[in-house]
C-alpha cells in the first residue's frame, strides 16, 4: 500500500494564490469556485502528464496513479472514496453502497455490505454480490495481481441475498485498513463480463463496460476520452466529453495551458512548474497545498556501510539544512519547511507530525555522535574508522530535476559535516526494479506516496518485509531495516482493530523509527492545481483521487 | 540497375546481421528483463519461469537466434511494458513518425537549396552572412529549446496578445480531439514539430550546400559555360546546381535517417505519440522487446537511406554507372 512511486503527487501547507484568482487552505481544500451555475454541455480538455500502461487495474501494469486518477474512479464502482472534509481526508461509502457497512470485529472480522438497489452496470444488469464475489476472488487467486493486501485472509465471500456481500476473514485474521477492500486500486469488476474470461486480455486496452459516471475510451498515445454513461443511477455528468490529452513534457504542457489547448492541469511538482506558476498564469486559476498523501525522503540501506551505524545515520541527519532544501524547492510557493515524519498528512492521525523535528543542522552534535562511535577526522576532514572513510553513495531517478537539485544541495554540506557524498542517478527502472530491491544501493531519494488513506508504514520498515525467501522476494522493506522495537508499533497499525491503539502505536512507531533515523523524511510535495476561467465547479485537490476526483461536476462556460 | 539493387540488398544483410546482434547484446547488458519480476510475491517461481519463456538460459549467441529468427517472420516479441505485441505498437507508432520525416525531409531540401544556392551565388553578400548567421544559430541551438522557444513565440504570444479562443499553430499532437485527416487542422498542429526538425536540418545542409556549389562555380567548365556566353541562370540550373546536388544528395539520404534523434525530442515535446516518444516510454521502463525492434528498424532505415542516395547519384551524374 505504502509504495515507492516515482512521484506524481503531493502535500503542502500554504496555499498561496498565483494568477487572476486563488485558492484555499487544506487537505482537500473547500470548492473554490462558485458550484451554483455549472452548464450543461461542453468539452473539457486536460493535460494528464503520464499514460498508463494499461488498464488492467488489478494487474501489475496498472501501476499508474495518472491511470487510477483519470478512468478508474470514473468507471468503476468503489465500495469507499477517499473524500475531503474540511482540513481533514476520510473514508466514504461510495455511490453503489445503500450506506455504510456493518463491521464486526469478533469473533472473527466481518464486514457486510448493502449494495444501492438503483446501482446498475452500464448495459442494465444489476452490481450485485456476485461482482463483489468475483474481484475478491480475482485478489486473492487470480493471475496477474498487483497487489494482494487485505484480501489473502478472506475466508469467504457470501451473499445473503444479491444485494448484500458478507466478507469474512480468517479466524485469528484481521485486517485494520478493511474500507481499503473493493476500493481504490481495486473497485469492483462485472461478474456476468469476465467471469471465466482472461480479465487481463478485456481490460487491459480498455474496456466498454462502466459502473460509474464515465465511459472511458482510451486513443492509445493520444488521450483517454470520457464520455457520460446514461445508465448510471446517481447525478449525471455535466459535461458532454472530457479529454484528458496527454501531455509528458512539463514546459510544453505549460504552454499549451497558456495558449489555451488545455483547460486544466494537474503538474508534478517540478522546479520548471514552481518557476511557472510564479511568473504569473492569466486568466487562470491555481492551488497548491501540502497536506497530500506523499513525502519525498532520504532513505538508507541499514545493512550497508556506513549506515549499519545508529550513530552515523543520526550525524547525517544533524548534517543536512532539510529546511533549505524545501525552501530552495517550494520557497517560492510558501513552502518552506520539512517534514517531520515519514507517514503523509493523510495519515497524520496515526503518525507523530514533529517525529524529525529534532534533525537540525547541527555540526557539533555531528562530532559528539561520530566521536562517540568510534571515529576520527581524517587528513581530508572526512570522518574514519578503523581505516573506512565515511564515504557513500546516493543514487536517485536521473531525469527527476527535484531530486538531483536536492542531491547537490545535500552533496556540500555533508561533506562540511565530514561525509564524502558521491551522486550516481539511474533510471526509474533500475533504481525501483533492481538496486532498491536487491539492496544494492547505500541511500537513495525517492517519494513515498499512499493510493488510500491505510496508514502504516510496516511493509516498508518491518523486518519481516526485508526481501528474502520467505516473502519470495517481494518484501518491500528496502531499508533492509530492523528495529524489533518498531515492528511491535507498525504491526499494531496494520493488524489492531482499536483506532485508538493504531494511532498511539503509529506515533510511536514514528518517534522509534526517528530516533534510529530509519530514514530521513525531506519534501513536503505540493500538489498543484492549475485550471482556465472557462472552467466552472467545486474544482479543489483530493490528495488520493486527485484533482479529477469529482469532474462529473464540473462544467465549461459555453 | 535492378541487378544491382538485388546484389546491394543481399549485401546489407551481413550489416543487418551484425547490427542487430551488437544491438540485442547491448540491450541484453543494458536492460534485466527480469527486473519487474524480482520483487513478485512469488517471484522465485516466477523468475524460473520467465528466465525461461525468454530464453535466458541460453547464452547470448543463441538468445540472438532465437530472436532474430522470430523478427523476421514478423514476430516482434511481447512488450514488457504494456504487454502488446511490439509489432502492433510499432505499426502504431510508426506512422506518425513517418509523416513528421516525411515533411520535414521535404521542407529541410527545399529551403535548404534555396538558402544554399542563394548564399553561394551571393557570395559575401548581406544576404549571404545573414543565412550564414542563421544557420549557425540553427546548428548550435538543441532541437528541445528551439521548440520550447518556438511554441512561445509562435503559440502561447499570439494567443495572449490577441486574446483568441484557439492558438493559430498547436503544439499538443497531430490532430485536435476528435479530428482526423488531412485537413488545415492537421497541418495547424504540423507546422511546429515540422520546423523544429527542419531548423537543424536545414542549418546543416544550406552550409553544405553552399560550399558544394562554390566548389562547382569556381570549376573551369562553369567559366568556359560562362564565356561560351550562356545565361547566368541556365549556368546555375543546369550546370553548378546539377553538379553540387551529387554531395548534396549524399549528406541528405544519410541525415535523414539520423532526424530520427530529433524525432525522440520533437514527438516527447509535441505529444505525438511516435517512434520516438516509444522510445523513451520503452527505455524508461527498460522495455527490451521494443527497444530492440526500434533499433533493428533504425538500421534498416540507415542502410535503405544509403541505398537510395546511390541510386540519387546515377539520376543526377550519367557519368556514374551502377555495376
Amino acid at each position: 500500500m505504502f509504495g515507492a512511486l516515482v512521484m506524481l503527487t503531493a502535500l503542502s501547507l500554504t496555499l498561496a494564490a498565483c494568477g487572476s484568482k486563488t485558492s484555499t487552505t487544506g487537505a482537500g481544500a473547500e470548492p473554490t469556485t462558485a458550484v451554483a451555475a455549472v452548464p450543461n454541455g461542453g468539452t473539457l480538455v486536460v493535460g494528464a502528464e503520464q499514460e498508463p500502461d494499461c488498464l488492467d487495474w488489478l494487474g501489475q501494469c496498472a501501476g499508474s496513479v495518472w491511470g487510477t486518477w483519470i478512468a478508474q474512479i470514473e468507471t468503476q464502482p468503489m465500495a469507499f472514496r477517499s473524500v475531503v472534509d474540511g482540513n481533514d481526508i476520510k473514508w466514504e461509502p461510495g455511490a453503489v453502497l445503500a450506506g455504510e457497512p456493518k463491521f464486526v470485529a469478533a469473533p472473527v472480522e466481518t464486514i457486510t455490505y448493502n449494495i444501492n438497489p438503483a446501482a446498475v452496470w452500464s448495459d442494465g444488469v444489476a452490481i450485485t454480490c456476485a461482482d463483489f464475489q468475483y474481484t475478491a476472488a480475482q485478489q486473492q487467486s487470480g493471475p496477474d495481481i498487483y497487489d494482494r493486501t487485505g484480501y489473502v485472509d478472506i475466508d469467504k465471500v457470501s451473499c445473503p441475498t444479491p444485494k448484500t456481500v458478507v466478507v469474512t476473514y480468517k479466524s485469528g485474521k484481521t485486517f485494520a485498513g478493511w474500507q481499503a477492500l473493493f476500493s481504490s486500486g481495486v473497485g469492483i469488476l462485472p461478474s456476468h463480463l469476465l467471469k471465466g474470461k482472461d480479465r487481463d486480455k478485456l481490460m487491459k486496452d480498455g474496456y466498454t463496460w462502466s459502473g460509474g459516471p464515465w465511459f472511458a475510451k482510451w486513443n492509445k498515445g493520444q488521450n483517454i476520452t470520457l464520455t457520460p454513461n446514461p445508465n448510471y443511477w446517481g447525478a449525471k455528468p455535466h459535461l458532454d466529453k472530457v479529454v484528458f490529452q496527454f501531455e509528458t513534457d512539463t514546459s510544453a504542457e505549460f504552454e499549451a495551458f497558456k495558449s489555451g489547448q488545455v483547460d486544466a492541469i494537474y503538474p508534478q511538482p517540478q522546479l520548471d512548474v514552481v518557476d511557472a506558476i510564479t511568473q504569473g498564469l492569466p486568466d487562470a486559476h491555481s492551488e497548491y497545498q501540502s497536506k497530500t498523501a506523499s513525502v519525498e525522503s532520504l532513505y538508507f540501506n541499514l545493512s550497508k556501510f556506513p549506515f549499519n551505524s545508529k550513530a552515523v545515520r543520526q550525524a547525517v541527519g544533524y548534517s543536512i539544512d532539510r529546511d533549505a532544501i524545501v525552501n530552495k524547492l517550494f520557497g517560492p510557493l510558501g513552502v518552506t519547511k520539512a517534514v517531520n515524519s515519514l507517514n503523509p498528512f493523510v495519515v497524520k492521525d496515526y503518525s507523530d507530525p514533529n517525529a524529525w523535528a529534532g534533525y537540525h543542522l547541527d555540526l557539533s552534535k555531528v562530532s559528539s555522535l561520530m566521536t562517540a562511535d568510534g571515529w576520527t577526522k581524517g587528513s581530508d576532514g572526512i570522518w574514519v574508522k578503523n581505516g573506512q572513510r565515511a564515504a557513500f553513495t546516493v543514487v536517485t531517478t536521473a531525469d527527476n530535476q527535484r531530486r538531483v537539485l536536492t542531491e547537490e544541495v545535500m552533496q556540500p554540506e555533508l561533506k562540511a559535516a565530514g561525509f564524502d557524498m558521491t551522486i550516481k542517478n539511474t533510471s526509474a527502472d533500475n533504481l525501483f526494479g533492481v538496486m532498491l530491491p536487491g539492496g544494492d544501493y547505500q541511500a537513495t531519494i525517492y517519494t513515498a506516496s499512499l493510493t488510500g488513506i491505510t496508514p502504516g508504514l510496516c511493509s516498508v520498515f518491518c523486518t519481516e518485509n526485508i526481501p528474502g525467501p520467505a516473502n519470495d522476494n517481494s518484501g518491500q522493506n528496502w531499508s533492509w531495516a530492523s528495529i524489533p522495537a518498531a515492528d511491535t508499533q507498525m504491526r499494531i497499525v496494520d493488524t489492531s482493530l482499536d483506532d485508538s491503539a493504531r494511532r498511539a502505536a503509529g506515533a510511536k512507531a514514528d518517534d522509534i523509527l526517528a530516533d534510529n533515523n530509519a530514514a530521513l523524511p525531506l519534501d513536503p510535495l505540493p500538489d498543484i492545481l492549475i485550471w482556465s476561467n472557462k472552467v466552472v465547479g467545486p474544482i479543489s485537490d483530493n490528495p488520493v483521487e486527485g484533482m479529477f476526483w469529482n469532474i462529473d461536476q464540473w462544467g465549461v462556460k459555453q | 540497375m535492378l541487378r544491382y539493387l538485388v546484389r546491394r540488398l543481399l549485401g546489407s544483410i551481413p550489416v543487418l546481421l551484425v547490427a542487430s546482434f551488437i544491438t540485442f547484446w547491448l540491450v541484453r547488458r543494458a536492460v534485466d528483463p527480469l527486473a519487474k519480476f524480482r520483487h513478485d510475491r512469488d517471484s522465485a517461481r516466477v523468475l524460473a519461469e520467465q528466465r525461461k519463456a525468454l530464453g535466458l538460459d541460453h547464452p547470448v549467441i543463441v538468445q540472438w537466434w532465437n530472436w532474430l529468427t522470430h523478427f523476421v517472420r514478423g514476430d516482434l516479441g511481447t512488450s514488457t511494458r504494456t504487454r502488446d505485441p511490439v509489432s502492433g505498437m510499432i505499426q502504431h507508432a510508426l506512422w506518425p513518425t513517418l509523416q513528421l520525416m516525411f515533411w520535414a525531409t521535404i521542407v529541410s531540401v527545399v529551403v535548404a537549396l534555396l538558402l544554399g544556392t542563394y548564399s553561394a551565388v551571393k557570395q559575401y553578400s548581406a544576404g549571404d552572412y545573414a543565412v550564414t548567421g542563421l544557420s549557425y544559430l540553427g546548428l548550435a541551438m538543441p532541437d528541445f529549446w528551439f521548440a520550447l522557444i518556438a511554441i512561445a513565440v509562435l503559440v502561447t504570444l499570439p494567443t495572449v496578445w490577441f486574446h483568441l479562443n484557439q492558438p493559430i499553430l498547436y503544439s499538443v499532437g497531430l490532430h485536435s480531439p476528435g479530428d482526423s485527416g488531412l485537413n488545415l487542422d492537421y497541418f495547424r498542429h504540423l507546422a511546429l514539430p515540422v520546423l523544429t526538425l527542419t531548423f537543424g536540418a536545414v542549418a546543416s545542409w544550406s552550409r553544405f550546400h553552399r560550399a558544394s556549389m562554390l566548389e562547382v562555380l569556381n570549376a573551369d567548365y562553369v567559366r568556359t559555360a560562362r564565356a561560351k556566353g550562356v545565361p547566368g541562370h541556365q549556368v546555375i540550373t543546369r550546370h553548378v546546381l546539377r553538379n553540387a546536388l551529387i554531395p548534396f544528395t549524399t549528406v541528405t539520404a544519410l541525415d535523414t535517417a539520423f532526424l530520427v534523434s530529433g524525432v525522440i525530442i520533437t514527438e516527447r515535446i509535441f505529444s505525438i505519440a511516435g517512434m520516438g516518444q516509444g522510445f523513451l516510454s520503452a527505455l524508461g521502463a527498460g522495455d527490451a522487446p521494443f527497444l530492440l525492434a526500434w533499433f533493428v528498424i533504425g538500421a534498416v532505415a540507415v542502410i535503405g537511406m544509403n541505398l537510395l542516395a546511390d541510386v540519387g547519384y546515377v539520376a543526377l551524374d550519367p557519368r556514374i554507372r551502377l555495376s
